[in-house]
């Protein structure tokens, strides 16, 4: 009887993969992007805000009795925030840290304990001297926007379904106040 | 005597060789990665303006599309033309109203040209400024600015920054 046919395998043989269209398509890949891409990422300043929050913020424009803060930056003296509500007045004041500038956790924190007591407020009113060069009022916006850190949240209520929720959001809202003062 | 021969090494002319293409692929997956990675998928293009230093922020919002506005240390500028020159940070007089310091004129007078542009085509959006400042450019010289995009109906302004913290 014949044998079954048995191929001749060379487990020890070697092959050379092909990498030269693999290579082609990368060298055609590469330039695209390399022209193509945004090596500096821009953002802008405006918050894309949870509804509740965007809800919560046409509430406060229709209550009048909301309290109203103010925030004034000055370059010798530091940040003024100042709370507004039932015709008194509250001012915070963050001062300057050795390097002369504004000391951003304080402020952060100051931030916070004001939010704390006034959930209901999005908006800030921003107050900034004329000499104030734009990268020190960025730095406040960007402190006030929202909480850095994670435990720390704000009640919110959701307006339409009536539930208590929670945002880390601040003061998302900034009006430049004195825009028209000249 | 023996005459001397020049040596000829021994060259075959018919050899093939195969490049190893190895290392090269290995350096083209990683910036591939890499680009693929940086690849902005953003709809609107912001051309960064020569001699600007934008802020930094921790902002998350991508850049939406509007009215082009930068202020450089050397020129304002709408769109990609000057139309006032700076110096020290502060605008040229020149462009400035001379009853209302506060009012750029070339400025707004760029502005009505889009409201005018827009009259016709009533539902497209506009209104927003996408707004490039220098890093130092003191708040007088961009209140002029806002001022004047604000009475020119354009009061929505998006501050343009550089990721960061």
């Amino acid at each position: 009887m014949a044998g079954r046919y048995k191929p001749k395998i060379n487990h020890n043989s070697e092959f050379e993969l092909d990498l030269a269209p693999l290579l082609a398509v990368m060298v055609k890949l590469v330039p695209v992007l390399l022209v193509s891409s945004a090596f500096v990422q821009m953002m802008i300043i405006e918050t894309e805000l949870p509804q509740v929050v965007q809800q919560a913020i046409e509430k406060q424009e229709t209550n009048p009795k909301a309290a109203q803060v103010a925030v004034e930056i000055n370059k010798k003296d530091g940040v003024r925030i100042i709370v507004t509500q039932d015709g008194q007045q509250r001012v915070e004041i963050v001062g300057l840290n050795a390097n002369q500038q504004v000391d951003m956790p304080t402020l952060h924190a100051k931030f916070q304990e004001v939010k704390k007591s006034h959930p209901e407020v999005f908006k800030i009113e921003m107050n900034p001297d004329a000499d104030v060069p734009y990268k020190e009022i960025v730095r406040v916006m960007d402190e006030a926007r929202k909480s850095r850190s994670a435990d720390v949240r704000f009640p919110v209520k959701n307006e339409k379904t009536g539930q208590d929720t929670s945002t880390e959001y601040m003061f998302p809202e900034i009006v430049f106040a004195n825009m028209m003062d000249g | 005597m023996r005459k001397r021969t020049r040596y000829k090494p021994e060259v075959k002319r018919n050899q093939t060789f195969t490049l190893n293409v190895t290392s090269m692929t290995d350096m083209f997956t990683i910036l591939l990665v890499f680009l693929l990675q940086t690849y902005s998928s953003s709809v609107v293009e912001i051309d960064p303006v020569q001699g600007l230093r934008l802020p930094t922020s921790n902002t998350e919002k991508n850049p939406v599309d509007g009215i082009k506005i930068s202020i450089s240390p050397t020129e304002l500028k709408f769109d990609k033309r000057t139309i006032a020159s700076v110096q020290n940070n502060t605008i040229d007089q020149a462009a400035i109203d001379p009853n209302d310091s506060e009012f750029i004129k070339p400025l707004f007078d760029e502005l009505q040209k889009i409201n005018e542009a827009h009259k016709l085509t009533p539902d497209i959006k506009i209104g927003k400024v996408l707004f490039q400042a220098d890093q130092d450019v003191p708040y007088g010289t961009l209140r002029k600015i806002m001022y004047t995009a604000s009475m020119a109906g354009f009061p929505n302004l998006k501050l343009i920054t550089v990721v960061g913290n």
